[in-house]
């Protein structure tokens, strides 16, 4: 099996496109100073609200809006709840995420009338642009071949993002909040409403993601599809440092420990192996760059998530 | 303003059982709950459904006499998993693979009974100890993980669950599994190992009992000994508990093997009820992990808290089940009631800080 | 008449039953150097605060060269030209001193921030201002001194004609401060109205026209500089005479307590320290030389090379828990942080000290706080309240109750009274000579040389990690500390004598003064000052 295949580089691609989003609102959120580990619950109301509104419109188009605009109430909660009103911001993300499961599975039972897992021949996917003229494309079109267009979105976000921060006002400011917000509050900035909005723009961007995932990798709806998506995205974010670029490097990680796990399901090796080959090369990954930084000293850490921080289990 | 917070100010103690019903009258549990059937009402009448049908029918599906020894049977594992989210959650962390160690502790235990098969209810006692070994080492692994890598607990946690429960699905599916049945599961204990069942009811064994016990362990550690005393200070304030001495790699290994352990042994009690196999998915499908975390959440890991939300969260669980079975309303319902408790409280709990704070003439 | 460039009336401010602000006038004119002057907890961070808008007052109008105005936010205060320079700066380490000094106000040029702008905007301000300022240095290498005006640039950059400094000398040396007066004599020869909060009366007497002196959140006094002396303003402050604890007479001394030799922890090296049983060791400095690695050095918090022997046991390889086993107390500079669980109670917060192994019984975990409440003149509250729940000065007594309660040979209390009202700091300085008295030693590392002045038998005073100079008790005045510390910072004195080897016998020759009381002479007449100009 020969990894450096285009196949291969395109099966990466899709693989790592709902992540590298979740991730990147992660990131925005990490540059802000907020720890956002909401990521998961939103993806997967995204993944359900796609495939519902695809399915009775038949616009996978819509459906992707829809998608996006559930991501972002899911995140209105968190982010009213943990800016405005100072609640635990873990705990607050917890509840949304496990509501986020409850919900999708009502919803799926009594709208869908399905349970388990919901498939549909009105369900409208996103498309492979290898069926389009970029699948002529030499090179490139071989490598998106399988990919949909919020795939190509989502690998120009990380540019996008990285320019509008370091050269858009707005993204100074956010910067600065991130590493000192009572200096900048002390200027006159809104601190909460800067962080109130990558709260918000992170939960698009999971929305956008789940409709990724449940329109473009696959095209269903299946209980708990997002199996620990977000969460890896929030790792990815701590292994970038909030930095686009390297955040996207580690959204590649995963998304060729997936595709490479599939590929070797083709081998034989039981289904399960390669289930939780992901998740223990993400660790990996994280403790290997963790333990480099020991020897290193740390500039400004991301939030990390203790009950303490937010004052206290009492 | 003193009856808020007699707490400060007055030089008594207050009596445990006057905090519990100021806690309870004052705090954000009841307004929590209240807000949160608001909230099913609405699920249920975006999905067509009349909300009155639907609470009518888990109200019937709590009460029914019939329906005592499966609220019984469904308290154990919820108590088990509620009290192993707490323990770390006391002194601030988040133990976030719960599946993985139940399925972990499950599937030890009933591969060392089929290794002993034989040795009957003391054989199956050992099996159960093997299983909260293992799913306790597998949840300490996150504390040198933390403290050498880096990662933070409720990371690893997390991660570390998905590949135990591949392992255990694995297990279940290949090594051990009952040859013949072609179904994903461990061939059925022998009579002698199954869990005797109390003397009330056919469905309702000991495992109730040791839940209980293991919740009144927790109970007096966090309230009577000095080990209690540290994790509630970790809690508060982890620089503060490293300053004044605690050792605090010791107490989170500890907090976390507790955790994991008390999650696997959990497992293996469900386990060794009926059906007295391990089947692949059984012990994740009823959401008893989901449940335990959201009830401990309410409770911040609060003993007395703890426990009444067990109780309440359990009747909402198996009254779903009733529900779905009467009026066909989907049970997910009650998990959507739990979330939205967790949401609530934790929100009103922020405003009546926020409250205090603005009265005090703070920014 | 110079103009009145912005005007409180009537300022008054709660925060819950305590009243920072009691119907405050102040007057800030332009061209005039205006102190506010009173102690910790008078009010005068709570005025500061409403006049940048951080904080709303509950009465009383602001006026803004005459028409009255409501500062809801700080935006509000800096759009009518108010700017602030804090007493913990507000920078942005990791960025650039321009993008600190136009963050929130960014020049653009269609969308995007127009960096060439902002360079030559802020090149020109410090041509200006006359400043050695780098444009494109990243914060985080810049001492305090140059941090400091980064501060001042950032309220002058936003054109700010009344610039409120809110005690600016904390973490300056005496050559830094006496170049931080020149430049706020010259803002206000060019017709900007300074505010200048401090409880050093030295600097009040120096460098300002008038002064308002506040107690317990009312102003008692309001003269010009010239009609009023320190004793006055002291007594203006204070109101009454204090009679403050002083360490009167040397007591037996007994085996070391602390040793340490060669410890090195980035930026700390000192060859030698040592503490015996019976007295208190001081280390001097301004905030930022090394002192709080120090403390943790040899309090076990961080990793460090060389010996710690506590009470003549070798910890050096030890974690906190270890030293404490071997005979270490510590009252560590932030009590809300470190020394305290603000959530829980006073009780549970003492009873972590000492009660912690095996079984609890309430009962006696309360009566043990009870006891050691009484006996440290805890106010306030029961043992059951948080300890969120008390003022400044009693929370620091919580601290030292439980720590004094170790009767630990070595004592280590890092800035023990910062934020605490005068009559707590009586109580503690008295409490601390007690706990030397009764046979343990002390190392007291603080930021205050007043109070070393005062409880010290020798000091050693720290600049970059290092110790430049030992004084004994007999030698120890201001002026004596405060040469030490500029000898240190000066670029041709860095190679000569200034650097005393901390031999524990020896004592420097003083020059004669042994005047403890401020010294307004500390800066006069030093050229090593104009290198950094």
């Amino acid at each position: 099996m020969n990894v450096f295949t285009l196949g291969f580089v395109a099966a990466v691609l899709v693989a790592l496109a709902p992540v590298l989003l979740a991730a990147l609102g992660g990131a925005l959120c990490a540059r802000v100073g907020v720890f956002n580990i909401g990521l998961e619950g939103q993806m997967l109301l995204g993944c359900f609200t796609a495939v519902a509104v695809s399915a009775s419109t038949g616009s996978a188009l819509l459906g992707v809006v829809a998608a996006v605009g559930a991501g972002v109430l899911t995140a209105l909660v968190l982010g009213i709840g943990s800016v405005r009103l100072r609640a635990d911001p873990i705990v607050l993300a917890i509840g949304t995420n496990l509501l986020a499961v409850g919900l999708t599975g009502f919803l799926l039972r009594s709208i869908l009338d399905t349970s388990g897992t919901y498939s549909s021949p009105d369900l409208a996917g996103l498309g492979r642009l290898g069926d389009t003229w970029v699948g002529s494309v030499p090179v490139l079109g071989d490598a998106l071949a399988s990919s949909s267009w919020v795939v190509v979105l989502s690998l120009l976000l990380v540019p996008a993002l990285g320019f509008f921060l370091a050269r858009h006002p707005a993204g100074l400011r956010l910067r600065g909040i991130g590493e000192n917000p009572d200096a900048a509050r002390s200027l006159g900035v809104n601190v909460g409403g800067y962080q109130l909005t990558a709260i918000l723009v992170a939960g698009g961007l999971c929305g956008l993601a789940g409709a990724q995932l449940a329109l473009g990798n696959v095209q269903l709806f299946s209980e708990q599809m997002t199996a620990g998506r977000g969460w890896v995205a929030v790792v990815a974010v701590m292994l970038g440092r909030g930095r686009p670029g390297l955040v996207l490097a580690a959204s590649v990680v995963f998304g060729a420990a997936e595709a490479f796990g599939f590929r070797l399901q083709g081998l034989g090796l039981p289904q399960q192996a390669t289930d939780a080959a992901p998740y223990v090369i993400t660790l990996i990954a994280l403790l290997l760059t963790s333990a480099r930084w020991r020897r290193r000293p740390v500039a400004e850490p991301l939030p990390e998530p203790t009950a303490e921080s937010s004052g206290g289990t009492r | 303003m003193a009856t808020l917070a007699p707490d400060r100010g007055t030089g008594a103690a207050e009596k445990p059982l006057h905090r519990v019903a100021r806690r309870a009258v004052t705090g954000a549990a009841l307004p929590a709950l209240l807000a949160s059937f608001l909230v099913g009402a609405l699920v249920l009448l975006s999905a067509g459904t009349n909300p009155l049908t639907g609470y009518q029918a888990l109200f019937r599906g709590v009460l029914l006499d019939t329906n005592l020894p499966y609220l019984a049977a469904a308290f154990a594992p919820i108590l088990g998993m509620a009290v192993s989210f707490a323990i770390p959650l006391r002194m601030g962390e988040f133990n976030l693979g719960g599946d993985g160690q139940l399925v972990l502790g499950g599937i030890t235990a009933a591969a060392v009974a089929m290794a002993i098969p034989a040795w009957g209810l003391a054989g199956f006692a050992l099996a159960a100890v093997a299983g909260a070994a293992a799913a306790g080492a597998w949840a300490a692994l996150s504390v040198p993980l933390a403290r050498f890598g880096r990662v933070p607990i409720i990371i690893s946690t997390l991660l570390l669950g998905f590949p135990a429960v591949s392992f255990a699905s694995y297990l279940a599916r290949y090594p051990l599994t009952d040859k013949g049945t072609g179904i994903p599961q461990t061939p059925r204990l022998p009579d002698a190992m199954h869990l005797p069942a109390l003397p009330a009811s056919a469905y309702v064994n000991v495992g109730l009992l040791v839940a209980v016990l293991l919740f009144a362990a927790y109970w007096v550690v966090d309230a009577r000994t000095g080990t209690g005393l540290e994790l509630r200070t970790l809690g508060a304030n982890l620089r503060f508990g490293e300053y004044v001495g605690i050792d605090v790699s010791r107490r989170t290994t500890g907090a976390l093997a507790a955790s994991g352990a008390i999650a696997g042994l959990t497992g293996a009690l469900i386990v060794a009820g009926p059906p007295y196999r391990f089947i692949d998915g059984a012990l994740v499908a009823p959401g008893y992990t989901f449940t335990g975390v959201t009830v401990a959440l309410i409770a911040s890991g609060r003993p007395a808290g703890l426990l009444a939300g067990a109780l309440l969260f359990t009747a909402l669980q198996v009254g779903g089940t009733g529900m779905e079975r009467d009026v066909g309303i989907p049970r997910q319902l009650t998990a959507i009631i739990q979330a939205s408790v967790v949401i609530t409280f934790v929100l009103i709990v922020a405003v009546q800080a926020y409250r205090a704070r603005t009265k005090a003439g703070a920014r | 008449m110079t103009d009145i460039r912005v005007r409180l009336a009537g300022i008054t401010k709660r925060f819950g039953p305590v009243v920072a602000n009691d119907d405050v006038d102040l007057e800030l004119r332009a061209g005039e150097v205006h102190a506010v002057v009173g102690e910790n907890g008078a009010g005068k961070s709570t005025l500061m605060s409403v006049l940048y808008g951080s904080v709303q007052p509950d009465s009383g109008r602001i006026l803004a060269r005459g028409t009255e105005v409501g500062f809801d936010s700080p935006r509000a205060a800096i759009a009518a030209g108010i700017g602030m320079v804090h007493q913990h700066f507000q920078l942005f380490e990791s960025l650039s001193v321009t993008d600190n000094v136009i963050y929130g106000a960014e020049p653009t040029r269609r969308g995007l921030l127009d960096r060439r702008r902002a360079r030559e905007r802020v090149a020109a301000l410090v041509e200006e201002y006359g400043s050695p300022l780098s444009p494109t240095a990243i914060v985080e290498t810049l001492p305090m001194g140059l941090r400091q005006q980064v501060e001042i640039l950032k309220a002058l950059y936003r054109g700010a004609d009344v610039l409120i400094l809110d005690e600016p000398t904390a973490v300056l040396t005496p050559a830094e401060t006496a170049l931080l007066f020149a430049s706020i004599r010259r803002l206000a020869e060019r017709g900007t109205a300074v505010a200048l909060v401090t409880h050093k009366l030295d600097e009040v007497m120096q460098v300002s026209d008038r002064v308002t002196v506040l107690r317990q959140g009312a102003v008692v006094a309001s003269p010009a500089t010239a009609s009023t002396t320190p004793a006055a303003l002291a007594h203006a402050m204070t109101g009454r005479d204090i009679e403050a604890a002083t360490n009167d007479e040397p007591g037996p001394v007994g085996p070391a307590v602390l040793e340490v030799t060669d410890l090195r922890a980035d930026p700390v090296r000192v060859d030698r320290l040592e503490v015996r049983a019976g007295e208190i060791v001081g280390i001097a400095g301004v905030a930022g030389n090394g002192q709080s690695e120090l403390v943790r050095a040899v309090v076990g918090l961080r990793p460090a090379s060389g010996t710690v022997r506590i009470a003549g046991v070798d910890v050096t390889r030890g974690d906190v828990r270890r030293r404490r086993a071997a005979g270490l107390a510590y009252v560590p500079e932030d009590r809300g942080a470190v020394g305290s669980a603000r959530s829980l109670s006073i009780a549970e917060n003492l009873a972590v000290g000492h009660l912690r192994r095996g079984w609890l019984n309430p009962a006696k975990v309360r009566a043990f706080a009870a006891d050691l409440m009484r006996k440290h003149d805890v106010r306030g509250a029961g043992p059951e309240a948080t300890v969120a729940s008390l003022s400044g000065g009693n929370a620091q007594k919580v601290v030292l109750a439980r720590e004094l309660e170790h009767r630990a040979p070595l004592l280590v209390a890092e800035n023990p009274t910062q934020g605490v009202d005068i009559g707590a700091i009586e109580y503690i300085h008295r409490e601390l000579l007690a706990y030397r008295a009764a046979g343990h030693g002390v190392l007291l590392v603080s930021n205050e040389l007043s109070e070393l002045i005062a409880l010290a038998d020798r000091v050693h005073v720290m600049v970059d990690g290092r110790f430049v100079a030992s004084v004994d008790r007999a030698d120890l005045s201001e002026q004596r500390l405060g040469e030490a510390m500029t000898n240190a910072t000066a670029p041709d004195a860095a190679v000569t004598t200034a650097l005393v080897p901390p031999d524990q016998g020896a004592s420097i020759a003083a020059d004669g003064s042994a005047d403890t009381t401020q010294d307004p002479a500390i800066t006069e007449g030093r050229p090593d000052g104009d290198a950094r100009a």
